[in-house]
Formats: structure tokens, sequence, C-alpha cells
């Protein structure tokens, strides 16, 4: 039996027996080495043996861990209740003392693990906070693991407490990756195998061009591979999934027949706000809400004095405008775009002849704090019909088939309010997990914004912010995941998955 | 947007129907339902629409849509006797005035909270944040008329609401909360507005507290209401007050405002009106309504209808803030006829679609790119100096600063996008090698929009070598003519970094990111990089 097992046995198993027979066990890396092939052929021919039953592969998944930036910098300077428990020095603190040393940031972590890990206590006397220690710092089993993975990173912790790195992990000081890991053993029989003296005829491993011209393939065995062994994993380079979901956004609108304008992210407020009728009083052009620049931009003089009209009394076409007096000056101030608006408006000004189809996509910016919903910058696509005749009923029509091609079979409409769009309508879309959500928004075009640039027809116009449908699309939690690149995501993230 | 929270036994009273009905209507004529909790809901409404930032307005604009009671509302109004004469001496200050008695209230703490609450958010949408209109309520019963509105001394005391110690004004902007919050709005003002009894006393100093002598309780029946301001808004406001206080069966009487030795009463609460024609409304909403159908729904909509021929004439409630033109009342014919009745239909427009040619060129630039093995990343434009220059080495450029940032990480516009991709790198340090990444994407140039390539390649041997001939492959694809000279940008490694020019003119730059620029970033590895101008 064994001596037939040996005769099936290609050169490469026969190397990694012997090698096995010599070591007993190993990982893939040092079996290659004691083989003296490389690793892919190595774990090829231990799979096979494998399968004869001369060999065990034991898979091992392990878990490395590698501090987070906040980690590292803990790492460096101590875990801020420590360092608060190091400045208080054993003495009762009013809370408002640590206010000059700490920031508020890590005064609030503090606390809470101050209390936690019992190392001081926390009182409300009177409206002072008063923090007294209970416990002079020892080692602190926490920063120990900081320490640690600041200098081996990434790592296993098999010798620290599990409660730690779940804390740890918890404070999002620590993250974790896992790695399998394979360890190959010799069997009872392939030991045998190995002791009656195994002889090494060479086999053919990889083809090549003088086995081929020369016909020696033939002569030699041919190595068989274990088509089941697992193959080494290799990334395509592709776009980035978001792009892809512009690229289709894009596409769809170019099917719809609409025509891909582009316009500057530095807009003057005119095209940002005043020409669409936006007041210069109102509570969206204030500092906390826009991105000012120190600079001013020019007016198209054809459109000054009617946009000044039109606010100031509502022109000629029956409005009553907004009243008060309308400043040249503020209309100059630079922003960046708020919205692609500011690009449609300009083009429709520069072409009011019907009938107009455009769609734009591209970086608008707010001034918001970040957060996993809200970004200071991000996508929005907006299309625009104008022609002679079109009516509400369409602008709904070009919304039902706009979704319907993004892929919402349901849409419905609710009244919605833009302070540039009269009538106005927010679009929501059916999501099976969710339910009816909002996306968008849309509405023809007020004649206090048309009017004054000698638009003469009705413009119907919708827009979305790419993101929300990003969420939803992509399956993201945190829109920041979007532009703060996490590479191991994007190689695993399935071109097709969108 | 104002959220206005509904107590479902109050509504049900004022509108006349159950909760569910109401709560399923709710949307369909312009809310945002924000949360539904057993006795209560939390609705949102538009900023346009100050008339239904209380549960009395709600209810009034509910019973029309649900057909419960249609056309436009109708208040009484009496004189009152009561005058308030407006000082020249505050007409620099704070000009505009509308004053309104209302009596035979019956308050309990919910329909205060309300009060309120619809001034707050009164204050906040028509008020642009009291600058524009500022609303006190005054239980009339503590004060003697006539009134007068004038500028004072900053040191004229009074005891403040949530105070009970006389003040002066000055201390009140320095010490009140309120004071401290709205003391911008008399900055630069030698005097300050004030309305006070015709014994002196004081009931309120606009626009910033009442004084607590005149605070409204549960037991107050009657009230002075003053709206100051800076404009007509004030009317507005002071209109959408004392209607909704009139859902409650409130008497509305009106005051005499004494200004220039000239008289006026407020509140003029008669409607407006506009002529309607019935072409216009179904050409914009696309329709075939006819006259009687158009005036059936504006009056579930609350507007008084008449139909005369071909057009509508149309009474617009006082205490609609939103209608400039008409389109504003076709938008109310569209709600009350239902967003969910009309048949969406594409509009003939044929047109051809067109790509914009930049657009083009980016995608040429992703598929030479990742058939060069790069995988694309995107970054924010919003970077900062220490990044974009400092930890590149580079000296400041001119850029496009933010003026007011919102954090340290985000004070300007990218001019290039190489500082990007380092940052990338960094975040990315304990990934399998080797890294390979490119973006394509907006700059900002000397103001202007321009679009850029960057890629970087980072392993163990990535090399000068490597990255030339990445470059020379792209400029190949493209079938462009360059040259090849020698770099002195600081990011790269002398010896190890070359300019690329077109047609005699720098378009990029590629080579060894510099040590020093690897460190700063938190890399070990080395990197080589590439950054073109899309041309």
């Amino acid at each position: 039996m064994a001596s037939d097992k040996s005769s099936t046995l290609t050169a490469n198993e026969k190397r990694i027996l012997l090698a096995l027979n010599k070591v007993k066990s190993a990982g893939p890396q040092k079996l290659a080495a004691e083989s003296g092939l490389q690793i892919d052929a190595a774990m090829q021919a231990a799979f096979l043996l494998a399968k004869k039953g001369l060999a065990n592969i034991v898979e091992e998944t392990i878990v490395l861990y590698s501090p987070t930036p906040e980690g590292e910098l803990y790492a460096r300077q101590g875990l801020p209740e420590l360092r608060i428990l190091a400045y208080a020095e054993g003495k009762p603190t009013p809370l408002i003392e640590l206010k000059d040393a700490f920031s508020d940031k890590e005064i609030s972590i503090a606390l809470g693990w101050l209390k936690r890990k019992g190392l001081a206590s926390i009182e409300k006397k009177g409206k002072e906070v008063i923090i007294t220690p209970l416990k002079t710092h020892k080692k602190d089993p926490q920063e120990e693991v900081l320490r640690y993975l600041l200098a081996h990173h990434p790592e296993t912790l098999t010798s620290y407490p599990s409660a730690t790195i779940q804390e740890l992990l918890g404070r999002d000081l620590i993250r974790c990756t896992e790695r399998t890991s394979r360890v190959i053993a010799i069997t009872n029989e392939g030991r045998k195998l190995a002791r009656k003296g195994i002889e090494i005829e060479e086999d053919i491993g990889q083809l090549t061009p003088d086995l081929i011209r020369s016909g020696e393939w033939k002569k030699k065995p041919l190595r068989p591979y274990d088509i089941h062994a697992p193959s080494t994993r290799i990334f395509a380079a592709k776009k980035h999934p978001y792009q892809r979901l512009l690229d289709e956004m894009r596409q769809i609108c170019l099917e719809m027949g609409f025509e891909e304008i582009k316009g500057n992210h530095i807009q003057a407020s005119f095209w940002n706000f005043d020409a669409l009728f936006q007041p210069q009083d109102h509570p969206a052009r204030e500092m906390q809400d826009t991105f000012y620049l120190d600079s001013k931009g020019k007016l198209p003089g054809e459109y000054v004095q009617n946009v000044k009209e039109m606010h100031e009394h509502g022109g000629d076409i029956g409005s009553t405008g907004w009243g008060g007096h309308w400043s040249e000056e503020l209309a100059k101030t630079n922003v960046l775009r708020t919205h692609t608006t500011a690009i449609t408006i300009k083009y429709l000004a520069d072409n009011p002849n019907p009938p107009v189809k455009a769609f734009c996509i591209g970086r608008v910016y707010r001034r918001e704090a970040i957060d996993a919903t809200h970004l200071p910058e991000f996508e929005q696509l907006e299309g625009v019909v104008m022609d002679e005749g079109v009516s509400f009923k369409n602008l709904l029509g070009c919304l039902v088939e706009f979704y319907h091609r993004v892929g919402f079979k349901d849409v419905r409409f609710r009244p919605g309010y833009f302070p540039y769009t009269e009538p106005s309508v927010e679009p929501e879309v059916y999501v099976p997990e969710l339910g009816w959500i909002e996306l968008g928004g849309a509405g023809i075009f007020r004649q206090e914004v048309t009017a004054p640039l000698g638009i003469e027809h009705p413009v119907l116009a919708w827009g979305l912010g790419v993101g929300r449908l990003a969420m939803l699309r992509l399956g993201l939690r945190d829109l920041r995941d979007i532009y703060a690149p996490d590479i191991d995501w994007l190689r695993r993230y399935p071109a097709c998955q969108l | 947007m104002p959220v206005i929270t509904l107590q479902y036994d109050d509504l049900k009273k004022l509108v006349g129907t159950d909760k569910d009905t109401i709560l399923k209507h709710i949307p369909m004529i312009g809310a945002d339902i924000e949360r539904i909790e057993d006795t209560y809901a939390d609705i949102e409404f538009f900023p346009d629409r100050p008339d239904l930032f209380s549960v009395e307005g709600v209810a009034r604009a509910m019973r029309g849509f649900l057909g419960l009671e249609t056309g436009l509302r109708k208040y009484d109004i009496r004189k009152s006797n009561i005058s308030i004469t407006i000082e020249k001496s505050v007409k620099p200050i704070r000009p505009c005035l509308a004053c309104a008695v209302v009596r035979g209230l019956h308050f309990n703490s919910a329909s205060i909270e309300s009060l309120m609450a619809l001034q707050e958010d009164l204050h906040w949408g028509l008020g642009r944040n009291r600058k524009k209109v500022s609303i006190g309520v005054h239980d009339i019963s503590k004060v003697k008329p006539p009134f007068v509105y004038k500028a004072v001394d900053p040191n004229t005391e009074f005891v403040p609401l949530d105070f009970d110690k006389k003040m002066s004004m000055r201390a009140i902007l320095k010490e009140h909360p309120k004071g401290v919050r709205f003391a911008h709005m008399l900055e630069g003002a030698n005097r300050y507005p004030l309305i006070v009894d015709s014994g002196d006393n004081v009931l309120s100093f606009p626009p910033i507290i009442n004084g607590t002598l005149t605070a409204v309780t549960e037991e107050t029946t009657d009230m002075f209401i003053e709206v100051t301001g800076m404009d007509a808004s004030v009317a507005m406001a002071l209109n959408i007050v004392v209607t909704a206080l009139a859902e409650r069966g409130a008497k509305i009487e009106s005051v005499e405002i004494i200004s220039d030795g000239k008289s006026a009463f407020t509140p003029d609460i008669s409607p407006t009106s506009r002529e309607l024609s019935i072409g216009e409304v179904n050409s914009l909403l696309g329709l075939t309504l006819d006259a009687k159908q158009i005036a059936r729904e504006l009056e579930k909509m609350r507007f008084g209808a008449t139909v005369k021929g071909d057009a509508i004439e149309v009474a617009i409630p006082a205490y609609r803030a939103d209608i400039l033109h008409n389109w504003d009342l076709i938008e109310d014919v569209a709600i009350g006829y239902g967003f969910d009745k009309f048949k969406p239909e594409l509009p003939e427009t044929a047109t051809i679609g067109r790509a914009h040619p930049i657009e083009d060129r980016l995608a040429l630039l992703r598929e030479i790119m990742v058939g060069l093995g790069f995988l694309e990343v995107t970054t924010f434009t919003l970077t900062n100096e220490r990044v974009h220059f400092d930890m590149m080495k580079r000296t400041q450029a001119n850029v496009t600063k933010v003026k007011h940032p919102i954090s340290e990480e985000h004070t300007m516009i990218r001019c290039t996008i190489l500082p990007n991709l380092m940052g990338v790198l960094s975040r990315n340090k304990h990934v399998e090698m080797p890294q390979k990444i490119f973006e394509v994407g907006d700059v900002i140039v000397d103001s202007k929009d321009m679009q850029k390539l960057a890629g970087v390649s980072t392993h163990s041997t990535a090399n000068f070598a490597e990255v030339k001939s990445v470059v020379e492959s792209i400029l190949g694809e493209l079938s462009l003519e360059y040259e090849i000279a020698e770099s002195n940008d600081p990011a790269f490694l002398e010896g190890r970094r070359a300019s690329i020019l077109i047609k005699g003119k720098i378009i990029g730059v590629f080579g060894e990111i510099h040590p020093d620029v690897i460190l700063n970033f938190s890399l070990d590895h080395p990197v080589a990089a590439f950054e073109m101008e899309i041309c």
C-alpha cells in the first residue's frame, strides 16, 4: 500500500513530506523554507498531501490588534483619567480646576473611567463637582496594553485579560483585524511512508517554453493541482464604489436626454442666492451655514437691475418682492457654492431659448459640523427642464422616471418648501427595509427667479444629495467613510454590489 | 425649521375629528411628522407658513383641508379705546409697532406654553431671530393705558422677567441671559427702546425682555400684545398671534397707534385680494380644472374664492405670510387638489443627451489608472495649510481660504491632490502592501476650478523608475507630446524627481517622496508619486 502511495506522490509532495517528517509541523513560511519551494507551491503540495491522509492542515484564526490614533496618543501621554489622577496628587480637587490643564473632552472621558475603575469618587458639593482620589496610580491594565501595542502592532494580545481588551475596543482606542493562519502537521501514515524512504523523481510543476518546444513535457509526469486548494487573494484595482454610483446617475441623466453642465466651486452670492430670490437677510445666508470667502465676484451687469427690482418690489410680474433695500455689495461676496443650483440658474440665464434639459453633478459646501450624516462637502445632483408649456405634472413625470431608473419602483409626492420653487414637492421612495423615505426635492422655479434673467418658460427642477443615496445603495452607515478611504474596505467591496 | 407639538386632546377639540384622520392627512398640507407619541405628535412645518406654528393655526388649516369648514375664516374686531404713542426718539432704533388687545382668554399651562412656543417660532422665522420682529404679551390688568413707546437712557431701571430685583437696562444686557443673547441688536445705540404705561410702569424692553409686572399667568384673561420691529412684518406677526388666540374664542380689539400726530388702528385683519385666471392655474399644474373646482380647492385651503368668468377673485387671509405671487396660490390649489391625485407624465420635450468633455476626460483617466493597477479613492477638497504645505515641505501658496472655518482641519480648498493621498496612506499604513491609489478631481488654483490627477505607490521597493513608467504610460495613452525636466519640488527627493512639461509649460511632477515627508505622515515605506493637471 505504502509504496503505491509513494509512487503517486508528485515531486513537490515528496519534498513537503520529507520536510514535515523533519519538523513535524510548520506554518506555510517555514514549510516553504524547509522544502525549498515557493509558499504557493508548498501549500499546493500540502493540501494534496492532506487529501491523501498524509498531512493535517489546521486553520487557526488569530486576532491582531492595533491602536487607533486616539489610542496612540494615550499610549504616549497616558490615559486622561490617569493623568487627572496624577494631577490631583491624592487631594480632593474641584472639577473647575482641571479645566486649565485638560480639555472638556478629556475631562468627560476621565470622569466616567475614574468612577468605573474605582480610582476616585465624584461628588457634587453645592455648585461644585469634587474629585476625590481613592487610590494612588499603580499599573493600569489598559495603559499597559496600549503601550505594548504602540511598540508592537499589529500583534496578538493572548497574554492580556479579555475584559481589558473589550474595554479598549469599547473606548475606540484599539481596533482588531482577523488573520487566518494554517499549521501543517504530518500524520502517522505520512511518517510511516517517509520512514520507508522516498525517492524524489523530477516532475513538471511549471510548463516552460523549453518544455513545450522540446516535447520534454510528454516524458515527465505533470504535477496535478488540487483545484480546491485555496488561492492567494489578489485585489482588482477599480473605481471607487461611490464614483460608480455617480457614474450611474450621470448615465441615467444622459439617457434621459439631459446635457451635462459644470461650473466653478467659487460663486458670487449673486448666483448662489440673489438670482434664486433668496432674500439678503435669509438665515441660510448667514455665516453659520455658508462658507464665505474674502474675495468678491463680478456681477453680470445685464441682470443686476432686474434682480434688484425683483427683490425690492417684485418687478413687473405681480409679485410683492421682499421689500427693503437690495445691496449690490452683498451680492458680490464670494461663497463656496452651497448648491449646484448656482450652476443651473446661470446656465439657464445664458441659454434662455427653449428647450433646455440640463443636469449637473458636483461638490457643494455647507458649513456644518461633521458627523455620520452631515459633511461640510458632498455631491449634489440637479436636473432642469425648461420648455414651453411644461407643467407640474411633467415635473412629477420626470421624477418618477428618474427614480425608477435609479431602482426605486414606488415613488410618491408630498408638498415641500424650497425658497426658489413654487409649487415645491418632496419625493419619497419606498425602500423595503426602511419604508417610505424622503429623497431629494423638486419644484418649478418661481417667476421671481426666472423673469429677471429673461427666462420666459417654466423651469422644472429637481435635486438630491447623492450621499443619502450612497448610504442606501452602498450600505454605508457613516458618510465620512466615502471621503476617508479605507483601502482594505475598497479592495474587498465587490464592483457589482452596487 | 419649527417643530410644533400637537396635543391630541386639544387638536381633536379644535379640529372636530379623530386624531388618526388628522395625522394621516397632515403631511399632505406640507409638513414632516417628526415623532408620534401616545398623547402628542411633533410636526415640522415649513418656514414660509408661520400661521401653522401653533395648534390653533394647524386646526384652522386642517378643518379646511378635511372639508369640515372651508372658505375664508372671519374674525370680529372691536375698538378697545386703548392707545399707544410712538415717540420720535425710538424711530432710528426700532421704528415699527403693531398692537392689539385680546380679551376673554382661558389659559391653562398647556395653552400658555403653546403661546410662548408660537412667539419663539415667529421670532425665529418672520423675526429673523428678533431682528425684524419681536413680540411681547402682557396681562393688561396690571397696567394703566395709554401706553408710550420711546427710547430712554440705558440707566433706566425695572424688574425684568425671571429676576426679582430692579436692574438697569445696561445691566440687563450684560447679566440677564436674554440680554446677553440679544445685546448685539442694540450695539451702538445710546438710548434703548422701552414701552411704559401712564404711570411709567415698564411693560417691555424690546426686543430683549418684558417686565415682570405684566407677566402672563393662568389667571390672565385680558392681554395687551405689542409687536416691534424694523418693517411691515410686525403687522403680519400680530395677525398670526391674534387670529390664533381667536380660534379659542378670545375677542380681538384694536389699539390706536399714534405717531407724528397721526393715528392708525392695528391689527388690520381684512383679507387682501388677487385675481387668478383658470388658464394660468391649469397650464402651470398640467390639469384641466374648471373655475368651480379651482374655487373649491382654494376654499379648502381657507381662501375666499369668487368665480368671475374665466377668473377667480381670491381673498387672502391676513395671517398668510407666503402669498407673494399668483403661483403661491396655484401651489395651494395643487395641495387642495391633492399631490397624490396627479398623474405624472413625462414632458414631450425632445432633446439629445450630451456629456461634458471634462467629465468624459476624467472617466478616461479613471479607466487608464485602473488599468495600471491603481485603486481609486475620494477625499475632501477642504483641507488645511499644515497638511497641504508644511507636512509636504512645500512653501505656502496663495490659496482659497474660508472665512469662518468650522475646525482647524478645514481652513482652505486644496490646490493639489497629492497631500490628500499621503493622508490616505497614513490612515491605511497597516493595510497589506503594495498600496497603489489615485484620485482625479477638482482643485482650485487662483480662484478657478481645475482638474488634477494624482497617484501614489508605496511598498518596500517603490522608486523613481516605477513612477516614471506609470507617468509615461498615462501620457502615452493620452497621445500627449511631453518633455521631462529636472524639478525642484521639495516634497520629492533631489535627484529622484522630475517635472512634466507640455509645450514648455510645467503641468506636473513625479518622483520619490522625500523621507521627511514620509515621516511627517507617520509612514515608513518608500512612496513613489505623481500629480498632473488634466489636459
